[in-house]
């Protein structure tokens, strides 16, 4: 399927023109990006990575982590419900593992999404990372239980933030981009926190609290009860909420939330994200990703536009 | 091909059996070389995002359905219809296209000059006819089958009802110990319901018998990306989540645990 993508550049050499963006400290030859734990090396075997201007891995955390007891997944009436826990082998084994095999195979630029449970956690985390090569940038995901203050997520206050995202973008020079909840009473004022504490982007949003219980028995469809809503019915949320926070900071977003195609896209962009992930939207089109930078090049073309010169833009 | 490959595929032929259950068939040389008794495929009626706009129109997740039948790039999937994405699979018809993500998962092993048991249950039968196939030749083989009714029976040697309305009334695994020590079984294979192999792997490992069983899960992705359909594997001591889509669908019975789903 690589050849959809080299049939555009061929049809169109200025493609690349049209399509190329910036987030943060780091240049994207295209505005597509894949959601933390939605996409791998695996589904490269379908097309061609030429159509992604980064990659981001699924979120590590220091120890390895076991994950969520079944059912850990739920496909709603509008999109997905998912409960994994964050499963993952740990950022050790990342590092000496995941790490060297996405350097020789990946030819994208390589953000890595960790998460801690203080603070010093994730410092640490960072310090460990900066040492590897390979890495371009870092997505900083807050979404998760705090132990600092006392179990509320990171993501939900403003004051935390901040402190966590100074400490953090004193380390690197690398794209550090910060992941937020849509699950939270004034999302601009976190991503202003964030933005204060030395972010060169962000990226929202994460998934949205969701619930499904099967009617006839009383019994809830996923065994943790609450967990994480993503896919198509989120997108009004997530475009809503990429509107609000582009308007109140001066940094990039990579937007996310229910994006399945290039319509999707451009929706977003004009809302004001500077780059886009698709996620939910790679298991319900294993082609989401070329088709949607196919449509969306296309479109750009066809009215003489450059993506850079309509995030935004949005009318009334 | 070590990785899943992901094609558009017209349907060949379509058979009706009983009432829920149907098999359709696919033609893919090279998919086919691949595939072996055990994998199984990610499928779904040919869907496109190109009208997404509606929210109709946008497609379902894919299906995981194991391989029936594989000989020379005749693939069969044997379906049942349980719900909406099988529902949208039975209407089907020859020349409509599928969309498939395989050949997944590890497979069964294949062993020869063994005396072997396989069991299945319900919708667990069609990867037992691809593993039968390939064990025929060099091994000695018994299959037991059962269903809630007639209509859930297939062609094996030894058939349990729960009604009693064709074969033995009661569970399959009813039959199961008696059997082991009557045939001498070396090896059980299983697929079916979880109670079932759960019930199969605490009589295999009470006899000490080999038993490798093929589980069911809830998938988004089928390739290893998600972790939606990770399952409790490992000693009592340590296990770990593995994916049923990557490290599964087969694992050892008495690596299950069982008591953590």
């Amino acid at each position: 399927m690589g050849a959809v993508l080299t049939e555009l550049w061929k049809k169109r050499p200025n493609a690349s023109e049209h399509l190329r963006t910036q987030l943060g400290r780091l240049e994207m030859k295209t505005p597509l990006s894949v959601a933390s734990g939605t996409f791998d090396l695996e589904n490269l075997e379908f097309f061609d990575s030429a159509c992604l201007g980064a990659f981001v891995c699924k979120t590590i955390t220091r120890e390895p982590k076991l994950g969520n007891p079944q059912p850990r997944l739920y496909e709603s009436e509008a999109g997905l419900i998912n409960s994994i826990g964050l499963q993952n082998p740990g950022l050790d084994a990342f590092i000496a593992e995941k790490l060297p095999i996405y350097r020789e195979r990946l030819h994208l630029p390589l953000i890595v999404s960790f998460s801690g449970s203080s603070i010093d956690e994730f410092e640490e985390m960072l310090e460990r990372l900066e040492q590897c090569p390979g890495i371009n940038g870092y997505e900083i995901n807050i979404s998760c239980p705090n132990v600092e203050n006392e179990g509320i997520a990171f993501g939900v206050s403003p004051d935390i933030v901040h402190s966590l995202v100074l400490r953090l973008s004193k380390l690197t020079k690398r794209e550090l981009c910060v992941k937020l909840s849509p699950n939270v009473t004034d999302i601009a004022a976190i991503a202003q926190a964030a933005e204060a504490g030395g972010a060169s982007s962000l990226a929202l949003i994460n998934s949205v609290w969701g619930m499904a219980i099967d009617h006839a028995t009383g019994k809830s469809r996923i065994r943790k009860g609450i967990a994480g809503y993503t896919g198509i019915g989120i997108k009004p949320i997530a475009l809503a909420l990429t509107y609000k926070t582009a308007r109140s900071v001066d940094i990039p977003i990579l937007a996310m939330g229910g994006i399945y195609t290039w319509r999707d896209a451009l929706e977003f962009i004009w809302a004001g994200a500077s780059a886009i992930s698709i996620g939910t939207a790679n298991f319900v089109n294993p082609l989401a990703a070329p088709e949607l930078i196919m449509g969306l090049g296309e479109y750009l073309l066809e009215h003489d536009l450059k993506l850079k010169d309509i995030i935004g833009k949005v009318s009334f | 091909m070590n990785n899943p490959q992901y094609r558009q595929r017209a349907i060949q032929y379509r058979e009706e059996l009983s009432d829920d259950y149907f098999i359709l068939w696919i033609w893919d040389e090279a998919l086919g070389a691949a595939g072996r008794p055990g994998q199984f495929y990610e499928i779904r009626a040919l869907a496109s995002l190109k009208n997404a706009s509606n929210v109709n129109k946008i497609p379902k997740l894919f299906k995981p359905i194991s391989i029936y039948d594989n000989q020379g790039g005749r693939i069969g999937f044997m379906i049942k219809k349980v719900g909406e994405g099988t529902i949208a699979l039975s209407k089907l018809r020859a020349g409509d296209m599928l969309e498939l993500i395989g050949p997944a998962g590890n497979g069964f092993p294949i062993y020869r000059g063994k005396r072997i048991l396989l069991i299945s249950g319900g919708i667990g039968y069609p990867p037992m006819w691809y593993l039968q196939k390939e064990l025929i030749n060099h091994n000695q083989l018994y299959w037991m089958h059962g269903g809630a009714k007639q209509g859930d029976i297939f062609p094996c040697d030894e058939i349990w009802t729960d009604d009693g309305s064709i074969g033995r009334k009661g569970r399959v695994c009813d039959g199961m110990a008696a059997n082991i020590s009557k045939n001498e079984i070396d090896i059980v294979y299983s697929c079916g319901p979880l109670p079932m192999l759960a019930e199969a792997s605490r009589i295999t490992n009470e006899l000490e018998i080999e038993h490798y069983c093929s589980l069911e899960s809830y998938m988004a992705c089928g390739i290893g990306v998600c972790h939606g359909c990770a399952v409790p594997i490992g000693s009592k001591e340590a296990w770990d989540y593995k994916r049923v889509c990557k490290e599964g669908p087969v694992f050892k019975a008495e690596e299950v645990r069982w008591e953590l789903f």
